[in-house]
């Protein structure tokens, strides 16, 4: 019979058969900035611990009276433990969603994009809320891009979020300069601004005229394929081949145009090149 | 007796600064001193136009300038700044920052009264070493040997002003408190548009050529690493100084990647990576490549040499030059670099060679070069 | 008590082995050697609109990992040092608040034998952000000082985005929620 009480004893210490009993009951639910109540059960008293993203809090309770858990400890979205412990810890855990979306974090890529290049404009957006927090809940995001001169959009769509996300692919626009896109979202809008630039030469055409240092050569005015302006700047290569040599110079692009002045004694061909694109060539001298 | 020991150490001192002071180093492998025939720190009478010209070169590495002067016949005194400028380089050259390490002497032809002698000459520079070979006429003068200098041109350039009038770019990074997201200033857009890989005598070599596609200037790196048959990485390199690393708008340029002691017997891929960077620069200055031609050196050896002419009004320090050569597929199948120990002076040329490897030569059908610099005080 | 040549022999009462396995159960033999194994295993099958690099799935998968070693040690022993590289944006800042509060309040935790399942739900077009779905199972104590309060095995949800750097990725967003 000793030995029995004994082993009772001891079963019921772990299973808590003569501890204090209480209980604790935590809202399922809370959006982010809202305050909660914890309720408990039980006399006596108790420690509450609240452990959660941003937050590590104790402090003594009453059981049987309800805990006040502040707005500013529950600003961060995720999941909440609170633990009270008297002779024994009794646990709940309960989460905390975003509130509703007060900011967009919008990604936008190309910085820089040549024009009329299909797929070449994405943006991806996120929707946060006052507290940064993930917006997880599916939202409408209306994505806008504009071009410089125009008032009309050249592209419109509106996405529903996703797991938190929207985005956006779309081609580059014929002319050169900034490109506006924005994304909105009842109210709350974020800007970015994506410029388009030329793309590689086009017809890139060399005239040359003789000089008593030699030959002076220039480019006609460089734009490409679609007239846009290739950017001051840009590296063309003027490269002359004589029968005892060749010389080149890499020149940047000035007013739209690019000059060389090539000591060209003799006969001569003058070509010109810009990165992987050639132009014509032009003998000087030479029987063509 | 109590000054004894200050008195004995003043002396030592004294005696000490004074070996030092007339004679420091021996010229490395130097030919024609045989041990023991000349005092420690003085060179022997220039009995031979060997001596002479061992002389030379000896003063001239432990910058005796007096005596250096000395051993040569064509100059007067006001000639003695240029002279040791030519020595010491100047306006910031890599030669201003470079010593002789050594030096090896040759007969190439002698008479009674004339010689002519062929010098190697070792440079230690920030850049490595450098070998300069050079030509020397040597004349007697009565019971002795002098050189004769080379009097160095100086190009007569007018006083003027040179506007410069070329784009340059400046980068603004943006406050620390930025928000994700709205620091959006892409890495610009640098794509490798050739690569070839060859075994050579030192090692494996991954070589080809990189293009800036963007409309800003990149600051470029590329790296490789050689990938065995089970994809495990071998060894992974960069291009260091085998690349002018500021790409302006639409350049191109070459680049090589050495591999010291490997061989592509045990690669089966070589994997390609090129980093590119946002960085400040300028169009300025614009340096002209004149009259390339492939030669050979006073040593038979296949050089491309040509001109660089500094068209803008600022100085180059330290022009490097990049040259790519191809085949008649035009594929690229060598890629060699050289420094130019003078400074380009504004609206003046330099000459330069790089060395043609003699494996490849037969095989060169054309080639393209490209000058990088650095420039004191410049982005 | 019996005495053999070379002194007194003790003789125990053998003690039942009801009372031992009611002990055991009681009381549950607790390793003090902390387990910080982080396993992880990634999916990335479901992942668009960009598809997942070669390299990039291991390199994601070995950076949350470490992650995950730097967070758990990090409220472990209250130090902001370790979660410097692996955590950026607004994850850093709460994790910096929960250890800055963790130091005040004298609490600390364990996440222990960690096990990670993340399913890749978003690339972006441009690669610079990826948000996962991680399901993941810890040994979660609480301790004020050197008494636990808390010991369970845990199932947390958690949806998390994490952008390149320099040498890998970072976590820039943690959260935990109740359901995917």
């Amino acid at each position: 019979m000793r030995r029995l009480l004994i082993i009772v004893s001891v079963v019921c210490a772990a299973a808590d058969c003569w501890g204090q009993s209480f209980d604790i009951r935590v809202p399922a639910t809370i959006v982010a900035g809202d305050a909660a109540t914890i309720a408990t059960t039980g006399n006596g008293k108790a420690t509450f611990y609240l452990v959660g993203p941003g937050v590590s809090r104790k402090k003594d309770v009453k059981l049987g009276e309800e805990i006040q858990v502040h707005p500013e400890d529950l600003r961060n979205a995720g999941a909440y433990l609170s633990i009270v412990c008297s002779d024994v810890c009794k646990r709940a855990t309960f989460y905390v969603s975003a509130a509703t979306p007060a900011s967009l974090t919008f990604l936008v890529h190309p910085s820089r994009v040549p024009v009329s290049q299909g797929d070449a404009v994405s943006g991806v957006a996120f929707p946060f809320d006052p507290f940064r927090n993930l917006v997880l809940n599916p939202v409408a995001i209306d994505f806008q891009l504009t071009e410089r001169g125009t008032s009309a959009l050249s592209f419109s769509k509106a996405v529903r979020t996703e797991n938190g996300v929207a985005w956006f692919r779309t081609s580059s626009g014929k002319s050169a300069g900034a490109l506006q896109v924005g994304a909105t979202l009842d109210g709350v809008s974020a800007r970015r601004v994506v410029q388009q630039v030329a793309s590689d030469p086009c017809n890139l055409r060399i005239e040359g005229q003789r000089t008593p240092l030699g030959m002076l050569v220039r480019t006609n005015p460089i734009h490409d394929c679609t007239g846009n302006p290739v950017p001051d700047g840009t590296v063309v290569t003027f490269t002359a081949t004589e029968a005892n040599g060749k010389s080149t110079l890499d020149v940047p692009i000035k007013q739209g145009v690019a000059r060389a002045q090539i000591a060209a004694s003799g006969g001569a061909v003058i070509s010109v090149a810009s990165g992987v694109v050639m132009g014509n060539e032009i003998r000087v001298g030479t029987r063509p | 007796m109590k000054f004894a020991l200050p008195v004995t150490l003043v002396v030592v001192t004294v005696g000490l600064m004074v070996v030092a002071l007339i004679g420091v180093d021996h010229a490395h492998g130097t030919v024609g001193i045989a041990a023991g025939s000349a005092m420690y720190g003085l060179t022997p009478k220039p009995i031979t136009p060997k001596q002479a010209l061992n002389n030379l070169l000896t003063e001239a590495q432990r910058r005796n300038w007096d005596r250096a002067f000395a051993a040569v016949s064509n100059l007067n005194s006001d000639d003695k700044a240029s002279f040791v400028q030519d020595w010491t380089g100047s306006n910031g050259s890599l030669r201003s920052f470079s010593n002789l390490e050594s030096f090896e002497t040759r007969s190439m032809h002698i008479t009674a009264d004339e010689a002519q002698m062929r010098v190697n000459l070792h440079w230690t520079t920030p850049v490595g070493q450098i070998e300069d070979v050079r030509d020397f006429l040597l004349k007697r003068q009565g019971d002795i040997w002098k050189a004769v200098w080379p009097k160095t041109e100086v190009a007569n350039v007018p006083a003027q002003v040179v506007p410069v009038t070329y784009l340059r770019w400046d980068l603004v990074s943006g406050g620390a408190e930025d928000e994700w997201g709205s620091k959006n200033v892409d890495a610009p857009h640098v794509r490798i548009t050739s690569m070839n890989a060859a075994d050579f005598a030192a090692g494996a070599v991954v070589m080809g050529e990189v293009v800036n596609e963007d409309t800003i200037p990149a600051f470029v790196n590329v790296n490789a690493t050689l990938v065995d048959g089970a994809g495990n990485a071998l060894d992974d390199e960069s291009s260091f100084d085998k690349i002018a690393h500021v790409l302006l708008p639409k350049q191109v340029m070459p680049f090589r990647i050495d591999f010291p002691g490997f061989h592509l017997t045990k690669v089966k891929n070589v994997r390609m990576d090129v980093k590119a960077t946002l960085v400040p620069a300028s169009a300025d200055p614009v340096i002209g490549v004149m009259n390339q031609k492939i030669d050979a050196d006073v040593q038979g050896k296949s050089v491309l040499t040509g001109e660089l002419l500094n068209q803008s009004g600022q100085t180059v320090n330290v022009p490097h030059v990049l040259a790519s050569f191809y085949d008649n597929n035009g594929k690229v199948i060598w890629v060699a670099d050289g420094y130019v120990e003078r400074a380009l002076l504004p609206l003046t040329a330099a000459q330069f060679a790089v060395e043609i490897p003699k494996t490849l030569r037969a095989h060169v059908h054309d080639f393209h070069v490209v000058v990088n610099q650095y420039s004191v005080g410049r982005n | 008590m019996s005495t053999i040549a070379g002194g007194p022999v003790r003789r125990y009462r053998p003690v039942s082995g009801l009372m031992i396995l009611v002990l055991l159960v009681a009381f549950p033999f607790r390793s003090n050697a902390a387990d910080s194994t982080v396993r992880v295993q990634l999916d990335a099958t479901k992942i668009g609109p960009r598809a997942v690099e070669g390299l990039t799935e291991p390199a994601v998968t070995r950076d949350y990992r470490n992650a995950w070693s730097s967070l758990a040690q990090a409220l472990e022993v209250n130090s902001l040092d370790s979660i410097r590289g692996a955590f950026t944006g607004d994850s850093q800042r709460v994790l910096t608040a929960t250890i800055t509060s963790q130091q005040k309040s004298g609490l600390h935790q364990r996440y222990l034998d960690q096990t990670h399942k993340l399913v890749a739900v978003f690339y972006a077009p441009e690669g610079d952000v990826i948000e996962l779905h991680d399901t993941a199972e810890y040994q979660q104590e609480v301790l004020d000082g050197g008494k636990v309060i808390q010991n369970e095995r845990v199932t947390i949800h958690y949806v998390v985005l994490m952008t390149p750097s320099a040498d890998g990725w970072v976590v820039r967003y943690l959260q935990a929620v109740p359901q995917f």
